[in-house]
């Protein structure tokens, strides 16, 4: 395969001039993206899950930054670059490949791709990530065994959260104690919800007749939004809440109360399960 | 030859008489009310079904099912099975059709059917784009103002369904029916009836989806998750009709282009010489075959469900809807590379012709689609990280999503180096394929963020993974199908394209398609979820944005759509044979094609991408065909 | 020339091709639908494995569904002696002896038949509906499809046997009167020259689909009835 002699002569310079300008740009812009943009991605920093959310997303927009620029910066200095000049059509040298770049392209893209795969991995040990880990939970946080069992129950069109050490009482609101592991069971008794509590970075689905098992470490008391993450039938629009965490003290005194307003209506309830098998289904929006 | 074809056509209501749509349409009808009819019949003796007859899916599935297969007789797909029930071989009176009229029925002629695939396919991505405007209007405010909250969710669902069903078949159905055979030097396909029956299929199925709107629409999206699937009212049983009649399709276009790529290839094509967009259908062609199967599986499952009470997917009753998620989810994620494979095909075919270079890296882009075509196969429970489904399987999931970025970064390589030290001309094909990869590098770049587990349970669900897959698919597909239109409308019909109005729809296009998802990706890291009809007072600026620049993106496609039949009707002006220079072997024949495409089959002495070559005389051997004889 | 005017018909064109055309594109494309149906199955024989772990209430398999195995293994046997017929069958074809093949195929079609009436007859008999539970879905489900790709298949097996039996009388290579070969009153000619070659390719497409679907109902009838 013979090229033209007078491209041949210039593609060196074209390569090491665009590689230069890669890692010049990259070497600016990632810094810039990982400590400026990187900590401002949501959920934020309620819980310890979601702050290890925030850090994961922040490493991955950092190495997502070089990927971008070089595609980006490639299409523009080829445009600018190799542009026809000419109103008559003309060939380009026939490059039909070249093995070492191929092989530098693999080895590059194949240990990015591992190693996030491994730093995902490793974030993910981390006790779940937030993430819904089902009846048996893979990743366990430190101290899982001493967490506080909350059950939250998705129906059309609410979730309903019930405290098994407090007597089982059911509530339509859900109050967690600062500074303390939860493990959060996630059941349905009809169709597939999702049960998203943003600012803890929890997200689990609900699914009718399953337990799943989700661990969040709260931090400090504040307010966070929950909705419904995943489409529930008609009024899946209007699914949203709003939960709190509050400091010990007070969510004692708060499940004191609830468990007084509770007790009239107590034996209505079914007791206490992961999971709840109620009529067969019927038709529903 | 052609004097002794002169033959005295018959008055047009004559012609309107016999097997063609018209007769498709009406016995479509009568054959619905009859299964209609025939469900109440069955149920009707049933007390449990009596008690809301207005709810018989019975009924309505035997309606869907006798009015298709009377739309199909009508159509005279019913001709060749009743003789060779009767033992007489099959007559090939469908390729004797002549005019206007075969466009409207049964015709074997593959460059017919491509035609009929554009125009259909092209209809009812008008009709789901249009859905899309008007979920946009309802997103101008926080709460429900336009449409009740159930309209809502149909219009989200139809959208949604419309375009992932209709459009796994949007490159794969108009341009590959009809480029396919001219690129391997074949004079039809495999089984031309069978590709005709394919389109027929999916008008079908979008005529049967369309008509939910009769029965209450359905409320599940498109991935039309269990349990709800089974609460839903009759409007349901349109989705699951119409997926299980898009899958048959898929899965016999798929069989149809197999067989065609392995057995009629002209001599000389080798493996190796094959153009690579001819590589991109054969991997999303087996993509097609084995996947859509599963499809028409677990709707199969999800039919029995809502009629014979079986419990696949109840949990009350030994079932789980972790079956149907899985399942569904075992076809969805092959299935959306069927909708990214065909654009990257696209894309590569056509970067050598503008670039004026061979493809670089010919064997790396092949292994890239074949690579992704099989990992494909082994990542779908990344749709399902925060479900509770084996959690302990996350981190392989997670790798094994990431590592079809390893293939996929092949093509990329391939494409760009592609560019380099070539000479480009800027043509509007040209500009839609570089538009392709700038999209597809940030529908890439935001996959990597949700098969990241701990990034996936902020972002999964929510308006970032809408973002993504829209980057994917919209940003892919759709810009592939219409570079792939501008490129090759001079062959298929004969008049090119006007250029200036082509750029126009390109900017405003591109440029309203960016404004309209990049902010998305925001809008879902910032908490919104998908398919609700309300979202948080904070996000309506961002939302606005949105919607106005989604209407700007209509507003291209009514460019488009101008130019298209300003073009082809009203300009008319005469392509040249060839007008790209390409050295392809499809733009070596006449514009258009003739019938039977190839005097004489070509014998091919390389692969299509030979510029730049000093001596020539490698380009592709072909006997152009047609009109000299 | 416009594409509108092309008004020449191109038999000679399509006629023109390699006559092993036929034959390789049967081939491939019974390998090709054997992978998609074994697709196709492999979500019943997940959902089978699935549900079974799962247990979902206590009612993966409820004490009185019992499958009836007798039924169950006759369906069984009868499919893998069809399919055993038509190899015989497609054995008899290669060597010209035609009335044997056709004796075959059509006991073989019978044997088919028979699988369809047996099936029916033991969903009605068998004492448990499709609404018991989970196994009791995935049987149903799986009986159910499975009839409806043999049904499929019996048809194609069908075809090819009324094809050989109304040209019985054509010699090997000979051309039955013109009229009477294409089956379509209205035409002058016909587009097949000889009907009789369409047999072979198809039959061999066919035997070894039939013989893919014949493994696959003893796939079900070890699952179904044996596990």
């Amino acid at each position: 395969m013979s090229a033209q002699p007078a491209a041949a002569g210039s593609s060196p310079a074209h390569g090491r001039r665009f590689l230069a300008a890669w890692i010049v740009l990259s070497a600016i812009l990632t810094p810039v993206v990982a400590f400026f943009l990187g900590p401002a991605i949501p959920p934020g920093n309620g819980s310890v899950e979601a702050t290890g959310q925030v850090f994961d997303n922040e490493v991955l927009v950092a190495v997502s930054t070089p990927v971008c620029v070089f595609v980006v910066l490639f299409l523009g200095y080829a445009l600018v670059s190799f542009r026809s000049r000419t109103a008559e059509i003309v060939d380009g040298p026939p490059l039909r490949g070249d093995m070492r770049i191929q092989i530098a392209w693999m080895i590059v893209t194949g240990a990015t791709v591992l190693g996030l795969a491994a730093f995902g991995t490793y974030e993910l040990l981390q006790g779940g990530a937030g993430g819904g880990q089902g009846p048996n939970a893979a990743f366990l946080p430190a101290g899982h065994n001493h967490a506080l069992d909350v059950q939250v129950i998705g129906q059309q069109w609410e979730f309903t959260y019930r405290y098994p050490t407090f007597g089982g009482l059911e509530t339509p609101q859900l109050v967690l104690p600062a500074n303390t592991l939860i493990r959060l069971h996630v059941t349905s008794l009809d169709a597939v919800h999702s049960f998203w509590a943003y600012q803890l970075g929890v997200k689990a689905d609900a699914n009718p007749g399953t337990d799943n098992v989700v661990y969040v470490q709260t931090k400090g008391a504040r307010s966070f939004d929950i909705r419904c993450a995943e489409l529930c039938g008609l009024w899946h629009g209007y699914m949203f809440d709003t939960g709190q965490v509050v400091d010990q003290g007070r969510f004692t005194a708060w499940a004191k109360q609830q468990q007084t307003y509770f007790t009239p209506v107590a034996r209505y309830l079914p007791p206490y399960a992961t999971t709840y098998m109620p009529d067969p289904q019927r038709r529903a929006g | 030859m052609s004097a002794t074809a002169v033959e005295i056509r018959p008055p047009v209501w004559r012609r309107l008489i016999g097997f063609n749509a018209i007769t498709g349409v009406i016995f479509g009808i009568i054959g619905y009310y009859l299964g209609w009819f025939l469900g109440h019949h069955i149920t009707g003796k049933s007390i449990a079904f009596f008690a809301d007859i207005d709810q018989n899916d019975l009924s309505v599935l035997l309606g869907y099912f006798f009015g298709v297969s009377g739309f199909l007789i009508g159509l005279g797909f019913g001709v060749y099975p009743w003789a060779r029930l009767r033992g007489y071989p099959p007559s090939l009176r469908e390729k004797e059709t002549q005019g206007t009229s075969r466009y409207f029925g049964l015709c074997t002629d593959h460059k017919v059917v491509g035609i009929q695939y554009l125009i259909g396919i092209g209809l009812f991505f008008f009709i789901g784009g249009l859905n899309a405007m008007l979920i946009r209007v309802e997103l101008l405010r926080p709460a429900s103002q336009v449409f009740p909250a159930g309209q809502y969710l149909t219009l989200v669902g139809m959208h949604g369904t419309m375009m992932m069903g209709m459009m796994t078949s949007g490159i794969l159905g108009p341009f590959a029916n009809y480029f396919v055979p001219l690129m391997i030097g074949a004079r039809r396909m495999a089984f031309p009836r069978i590709e005709s029956l394919t389109f027929w299929l999916l008008m079908a199925a979008g005529a049967v989806l369309t008509t939910t709107i009769f029965f209450g629409g359905f409320p599940t999206g498109w991935t039309g998750y269990e349990p709800l699937n089974s609460q839903a009212n009759t409007g349901m049983d349109s989705y699951l009709v119409f997926f299980a009649l898009v899958g048959v399709s898929m899965c016999l276009l798929g069989l149809n282009m197999l067989a065609t790529i392995i057995t009629m290839r002209a001599p000389g094509l080798t493996w190796s010489r094959l153009p690579i967009f001819c590589w991109a259908v054969v991997s999303t062609s087996i993509l097609n075959l084995l996947a859509a199967p599963v499809l028409i599986a677990v709707l199969g499952m999800a039919i029995l469900d809502r009629t014979a009470q079986t419990t696949f997917f109840n949990p009350q009753g030994g079932g789980s809807p972790y079956l149907y998620q899985n399942l569904f989810w075992v076809f969805g994620h092959p299935e959306v590379y069927i909708l990214a494979l065909p654009g990257m095909g696209i894309v590569l075919e056509l970067l050598p012709v503008f670039a004026r270079k061979p493809l670089w890296g010919y064997r790396l882009a092949v292994s890239g689609l074949l690579g992704v075509t099989l990992l494909s196969w082994l990542v779908w429970q990344h749709h399902l990280f925060v479900s509770g489904i084996n959690s302990d399987l996350r981190p392989f999931y997670m790798l094994s999503t990431e590592l079809i970025s390893i293939p996929t970064g092949f093509t990329f390589l391939c494409g760009l180096m592609t560019l380099w030290r070539g000479q480009i001309r800027f043509t509007v094909p040209l500009l839609f394929c570089l538009a392709w990869f700038f999209n597809f590098l940030i529908g890439g770049l935001s996959g990597v963020f949700l098969s990241d587990v701990p990034s996936d349970v902020t972002t999964h669900g929510s308006f970032f993974s809408m973002a993504h897959f829209h980057y994917t698919i919209m940003g892919g597909l759709v810009f592939a199908f219409f570079a792939a239109i501008y490129y090759w409308s001079p062959k298929m019909f004969g008049y090119t394209l006007n250029e200036r109005l082509g750029k126009i729809h390109f900017w405003v296009m591109f440029i309203s398609f960016n404004s309209t998802f990049a902010p998305l990706f925001a809008v879902g890291f910032l908490g919104q979820p998908r398919r609700t009809v309300t979202y948080a007072h904070n996000l309506q600026f961002l939302n606005d944005w949105v919607s106005v620049s989604a209407f700007v993106l209509g507003l291209s496609m009514l460019v488009f759509l101008y130019n298209f039949v300003y073009s082809l009707l009203f300009a008319r002006i005469r392509a040249p044979q060839n007008p790209w220079s390409s050295l392809s072997l499809e733009w070596q024949l006449p514009s258009p094609v003739p019938v039977h495409n190839f005097d004489r089959i070509p014998v091919i002495t390389g692969d299509p991408y030979d510029y730049g070559n000093p001596s020539p005389g490698a380009i592709p051997a072909t006997a152009p065909a047609g009109g000299s004889s | 020339m416009s594409e509108f005017a092309a008004n020449e018909t191109d038999y000679e064109v399509v006629e023109g091709e390699p006559p092993e055309l036929l034959g390789r594109n049967l081939n491939s494309a019974g390998h090709l639908l054997a992978s998609a149906t074994a697709f196709f199955f492999l979500a019943f024989i997940f959902a089978y494995f699935y549900l079974r772990s799962l247990n979902n209430a206590g009612l993966w398999h409820p004490k009185h569904v019992t499958p009836p195995t007798t039924f169950g293994t006759l369906v069984m046997a009868l499919t893998v002696l069809s399919a055993i017929l038509v190899r015989l069958g497609l054995a008899d074809q290669r060597a010209g002896r035609r009335s044997e093949w056709r004796l075959k195929a059509a006991v073989g079609l019978a044997a088919g038949v028979g699988v369809v009436v047996l099936q029916v007859v033991e969903w009605a008999t068998m004492g448990f509906g499709p609404a018991d539970g989970g196994y009791a879905s995935v049987f149903f489900g799986w009986t159910a499809f499975n009839l409806l790709f043999i049904v499929g298949t019996l048809f194609w097996l069908q075809n090819l046997l009324a094809t050989a039996i109304r040209y019985r009388n054509v010699p090997v290579g000979g051309k039955p009167t013109p009229g009477h070969a294409s089956g379509d009153p209205g035409r002058p000619g016909h587009d097949v020259a000889d009907p009789l070659s369409l047999v072979r390719p198809g039959l061999e497409a066919l035997s070894f689909y039939w013989t893919f679907l014949a493994g696959l109902g003893v796939l079900a009838w070890v699952v179904l009835y044996l596990a």
